[in-house]
């Protein structure tokens, strides 16, 4: 078909400048008639809170308690009409994103919270791996992020903007090595450890140390691994049971732990076995049952038995979800603390996002003593908080008992 | 009587490439200029970042807003532009057509660029996307060689690009890092953008002799193998790394410098599309078609079926490495764990969606899969719903994927049409 051809037909079946005309006029109609209604939401200065949360993927339930503190926080604010800075009230919001468990997915989240939602702050992601990663893209764009979770000592180093809310391996390892040595007055232990998975080897590595810096070379007497979704540990464990061992260190997520341990007492395994705040979720006694009864972990805070702010949130939670909140909830809103207490305390609320996240992320790095559920906080340079540890001990109803409480020195 | 569909069909049949090209790019001209103004006399907090999808799912009641925006800013110069500028690009185009098809596809090429530039200029997270599904592009394609033309099914793609990715941070980070994990940078930092696609190509080597491993024992047979053979690889692969203390074991590497942007995504991109296009349209792909349909027939007519197999599944890691590093140094961190079966999964839908055999079925699967599952982001758990429902429907109604077994041919895209 040649070009004249094409012309005419073109036109015998359409007449293409009217056809154009017409949508101009109603695309121009429509959307000037939405404008005029839609112009009450207008552009107002709104402080937004960034969620960046597991909700899908591997650990569904970490995304779910982290929701669940974000929504009372809001709700306690809304009741407050609002962050009060400077004299006057801001609106919050809430932007919750689902990260998927996956690293270029909490990047994606942090990247679309930065630039598309403008928000202020961005409480997670939760796991290190996600973390570290989000953690880079919150630094380049000069934007505070406080991850309540993550361990890995990478997320915060080097970078300014970001905040974690939890202690760190390299005290929680020492924390254990001496829990146990002043505890049981034991000089040989034994670990088993996910060696494929960052945090129970990290963990592993940190007990080790400090483990041997007090007993000498020699005296951790079996340092066994396995990779992640392994669910058969019988090998492992009678090396350990032959090897001589008082104590076995398990830093391990709560599925791995109900295995071990009730592999370990079938194998015939007599001593105590301790873990590390990985155990702090309810479901590990679910699936653990009796063979966890009596069992020692360090963790961030301790569900039965809590006094005050810490049992008021507890009781809040359980009554509006139905059940005992975990750790991660419960840093969550200590984050959550952490960052309202820094806007109030940043001076004013400019509405130029860019001027506001600078005076928001220097008024975090000030915060001393900060009085959380989970603990008093108050942040190095690096943004990681200097906090005490908590030794739970599982009670014969299953239920987690404070047992002492370990401060950095 | 016409439909009103065709009668549209009919006012735009006479358009050419390049005027759709030039219409892209006035609508993100548009929005460069106006889009800020536009969006807030629409209501819109800001310019609704994925064609105002997000905002429509997040905010049911800016959805007329959003809609009046996309209508305005994109619809409207894109049909306009590309109506007007028909027969201009038409002469152009047939001026083009005389010359060689490299040139032509480079100008078409530029243009496009250029448009996507100025789209992706407006945000930051747009820009992520861009280059994020740039690379699912990559993977696709390269994964498409195998199990598409070759007609094998290989799970170890996921251990091939985290071959490159490592690989490829491994070098830059050694040359142009100061890294905790290696030290000061052993070139000058100052070279690494240039010397970046090196890097590229050395991640991509080392996936090829990656694949290498797995074709020696797996050709002897077919069929499935070769599945288990590569998952098993892929396996290897994922615990190899986790137990490499100097790549940072399970923990990962971390702070890759920032080479890849988006022209370098681009032009990664666009050297996979068009070298994998002309390897599956050579004689080798020819054979390849050969071996797939019928070994012994190809071996009959003197294919030598050996070597092409192993040449093709080398090609094909190679561009996965590629995409690898791409992928490193776009996320900046990557962790053994991100190269699992999941990403399998992903990799594996997105070339059964698009279709098998097909060069463009691989870019409008990888496409829509990733602007998709971005753009049902506010809808969380339903999104898993969604997506694999689709893929159920296109599994059923078009079981070799959207756009299957055709040759992509430039000259054909880019012919004058009036």
């Amino acid at each position: 078909m040649n070009y004249s051809e094409s012309e005419t037909k073109a036109k015998k079946f359409a007449v293409p400048e009217s056809f154009i005309a017409c949508i101009v006029v109603i695309t121009l109609v429509v959307s000037l008639g939405i404008a005029a209604d839609s112009l009450a939401f207008g552009r107002r200065t709104i402080i937004r809170i960034g969620i960046n949360a597991p909700i899908t993927g591997d650990i569904p339930k970490v995304g779910e308690g982290t929701k669940y503190a974000a929504l009372m926080w809001l709700a306690d604010i809304e009741k407050n009409n609002g962050i009060e800075v400077n004299g006057k009230k801001y609106p919050v919001e809430l932007v919750i994103e689902d990260n998927e468990s996956k690293a270029e997915s909490a990047v994606k989240a942090n990247t679309k919270m930065i630039t598309e939602d403008e928000v202020l702050f961005i409480v997670g992601p939760q796991s290190s791996k996600q973390a570290v990663p989000a953690g880079d893209v919150a630094n380049n764009y000069h934007t505070p992020m406080i991850s309540p979770w993550s361990t890995n000592p990478d997320t915060t180093s080097r970078r300014p903007y970001v905040f974690r809310g939890c202690f760190l391996d390299p005290f929680q390892g020492p924390v254990l090595a001496n829990f146990i040595t002043e505890e049981f007055k034991f000089a040989k232990a034994a670990v088993l450890y996910d060696v494929s998975s960052d945090y129970p080897k990290g963990l592993a590595e940190f007990f080790k140390q400090a483990w041997e810096k007090s007993h000498g070379p020699g005296s951790l007497v079996a340092f066994e691994s396995f990779t992640t979704k392994d669910t058969d540990f019988s090998s492992q464990l009678s090396k350990i049971i032959k090897s001589g061992a008082q104590v076995l260190f398990v830093p391990q997520y709560y599925n791995e732990v109900a295995l071990i341990v009730q592999q370990a007492h079938e194998l015939g395994w007599q001593g105590p076995i301790v873990g590390s705040d990985s155990w702090g979720s309810a479901e590990t006694v679910n699936l653990c049952g009796k063979d966890c009864y009596g069992q020692f972990f360090s963790t961030h805070y301790a569900a039965a038995g809590a006094k005050g702010a810490t049992k008021a949130f507890i009781d809040r939670y359980q009554k509006e979800h139905g059940y005992v909140p975990d750790d991660v909830a419960a840093l969550t809103w200590d984050s959550l603390g952490l960052v309202r207490n820094a806007i109030e305390n940043c001076g004013r609320i400019t509405g130029r996002i860019k001027k506001d996240r600078e005076a928001v992320r220097d008024a975090m790095a000030k915060i001393k003593n900060f009085n959380g559920i989970t603990g008093n906080m108050t942040f190095t340079e690096e943004g990681d908080p200097i906090k005490c540890a908590v030794i739970v001990r599982i009670s014969d109803k299953g239920e987690y008992e404070f047992y002492k409480s370990v401060c950095p020195e | 009587m016409k439909s009103p569909i065709d009668k549209i069909k009919q006012l735009f049949n006479t358009t050419p490439l390049l005027a759709w090209l030039l219409g892209w790019l006035a609508a993100a001209l548009t929005e460069y200029f106006i889009g800020d103004a536009v969006s807030y006399y629409l209501g819109l907090p800001r310019i609704p970042v994925l064609f105002g999808c997000l905002l429509a799912l997040k905010k049911p009641l800016l959805i007329p807003g959003a809609t009046g925006y996309f209508l305005l800013i994109y619809l409207l110069p894109f049909f306009l532009v590309a109506r007007l500028c028909r027969r201009p690009a038409n002469y152009l185009a047939s001026l083009l057509a005389r010359g060689p098809v490299s040139l032509a596809a480079i100008i078409h090429l530029a243009l496009f660029y250029l448009a996507l530039h100025i789209w992706a200029d407006i945000s930051d997270y747009r820009l992520l996307l861009l280059k994020l599904t740039m690379v699912a592009v990559m993977l696709t394609l390269s994964l498409n060689v195998i199990n598409g033309y070759m007609g094998e099914f290989s799970c170890s793609h996921p251990g091939f690009m985290a071959l490159g990715a490592y690989t490829a941070s491994t070098v830059t980070l050694r040359l142009f890092a100061d890294d905790k994990l290696f030290g000061a940078p052993l070139l000058s930092p100052a070279l690494g953008p240039y010397l970046f696609p090196l890097a590229l190509i050395c991640g991509g080597i080392v996936a090829a002799l990656g694949a290498v491993v797995i074709a020696i024992p797996s050709f002897r047979t077919r069929g499935d193998y070769l599945a288990i053979i590569s998952l098993a690889f892929l396996f290897i692969v994922k615990s190899l790394i986790e137990n490499l203390e100097f790549v940072g074991g399970p923990r990962g590497m971390s702070s890759q410098p920032d080479y890849a942007g988006l022209p370098m995504v681009f032009l990664g991109m666009v050297s996979c599309v068009w070298i994998i296009n002309n390897f599956v349209c050579s004689t080798m792909g020819k054979a390849l078609c050969a071996v797939r349909d019928n070994e012994t027939a190809a071996e009959a007519m003197t294919v030598n079926t050996g070597k092409t197999k192993i040449v093709t599944f080398m090609f094909g890691a190679f561009w996965a490495g590629v995409a690898g590093g791409l992928f490193a140094h776009i996320i900046r961190y990557v962790n053994p764990g991100s190269f699992g079966i999941q990403r399998l999964a992903e990799i594996l839908a997105m070339l059964y969606f698009g279709g098998l055999n097909s060069v463009t079925g691989s870019i409008i699967g990888a496409v829509s899969i990733n602007i998709l599952s971005e753009a049902l982001r506010p809808l969380e758990l339903f999104k898993w719903i969604i997506i694999p429902l689709l893929l159920i429907m296109v599994m059923l109604f078009r079981p070799t994927g959207l756009v299957s077994f055709t040759e992509f041919k430039a000259e054909k895209l880019m012919r004058p049409r009036g």
